[in-house]
């Protein structure tokens, strides 16, 4: 019961590895693998993947925005997610998004990577003055960030871990039939909580470079203008 | 006759805590979560054509009001299982 902690497998030069990070390198085998794989044999297959993460990420992104230039990150965070979160099922491994510190990671860099996207779109100046466009406001935004990375964080590291430990209680009291539906049911908390981070975090890099309609036109009729002169 | 040790007590009190706080953690997000559903199946009867936007939308708003209800659990296995105050108070 006092697993709940990930337990060190080894050390490496000094270093404890836990047994989530030996997971993860195991996750990297196999997507790297299938990676080459489907593009070698079935390309038609990775096309069909990635026309669906397209889908998922566009429909939470306003109309005119590119999506395209954000979809390897939200893209590589979603079949990460995907296969991280029902790893628990395979023999010998536990879901790497068990431990607070993979879930801290991903979070840290979704806050990076926004704010990374927002000054490359709008430049320094401008991208803090759309955060502070009412000046009160910009103590409020800078909570808000910090407030989003940390319930991003709790959010998936707590539905995993609950899941998987749900199983691992009830396969301690009944080890006959019971556990399967709950694995299921920690499979499909996995898909979900997998599809709710990409979601959060493809709007939260929309929110950033968004620009208003009248900055747009006034950009296009600039460039219009040198493209002439 | 009160002869409980600290540890004894705090343990106690734990239990207790937990018992309050899971039932109240489940409770009131779940409540909640189907008031939000009520409301979009009465949307989505009016307007079957955006059946669409208003399943994305109630599935990210789900998902949203589950993770207080997960915060509520994760201090309650916290409490239960790696009780820092246990060894504190030398219990």
């Amino acid at each position: 019961m006092e697993a709940i902690a990930p337990q060190i497998v080894f050390y490496f030069f000094g270093l404890p590895i836990t047994d989530t990070v030996v997971s993860t390198w195991v996750m990297m085998v196999i997507i790297i693998l299938a990676a080459a794989l489907i593009r070698k044999y079935a390309p038609a297959a990775a096309e069909m993947i990635i026309e669906m993460i397209n889908g998922i990420v566009s429909s939470v992104m306003p109309e005119n925005t590119k999506v395209m230039k954000y979809l390897p990150f939200l893209g590589s965070l979603a079949i990460f997610l995907l296969l991280g979160n029902i790893f628990s099922i395979f023999p010998m491994m536990v879901s790497p998004t068990t431990n607070i510190n993979t879930t801290f990671a991903l979070a840290i860099i979704v806050f990076f990577a926004v704010h990374v996207y927002g000054v490359r779109e709008k430049g320094l100046w401008g991208y803090i003055k759309d955060l502070a466009t009412p000046i009160f406001i910009l103590p409020l935004e800078i909570v808000s960030q910090l407030s989003r990375t940390l319930s991003l964080t709790i959010r998936l590291f707590g539905n995993i871990l609950s899941t998987d430990l749900i199983v691992a209680v009830v396969f301690a009291l009944i080890p006959f039939i019971l556990p399967i539906p709950l694995a299921a049911l920690g499979m499909l908390t996995g898909v979900l909580q997998a599809y709710i981070f990409t979601v959060l975090a493809s709007l939260y890099i929309a929110s950033a470079v968004e620009i208003e309609d009248i900055e747009q036109e006034r950009r296009e009729l600039k460039q219009e203008l040198q493209q002439s002169s | 006759m009160w002869q409980l040790d600290s540890g004894t007590l705090i343990t106690i009190i734990t239990i207790l805590a937990a018992s309050i706080g899971i039932v109240l953690g489940c409770l009131v997000p779940a409540l909640m979560e189907g008031n939000a559903v009520q409301k979009a199946l009465d949307g989505i009867t009016r307007q079957p054509d955006a059946a669409n936007d208003l399943r994305t939308t109630l599935l990210i708003s789900m998902a949203l009001l589950e993770s207080t209800a997960i915060y509520s659990l994760l201090v309650i296995l916290i409490l239960l299982f790696a009780n820092p105050l246990l060894d504190r108070f030398f219990g």
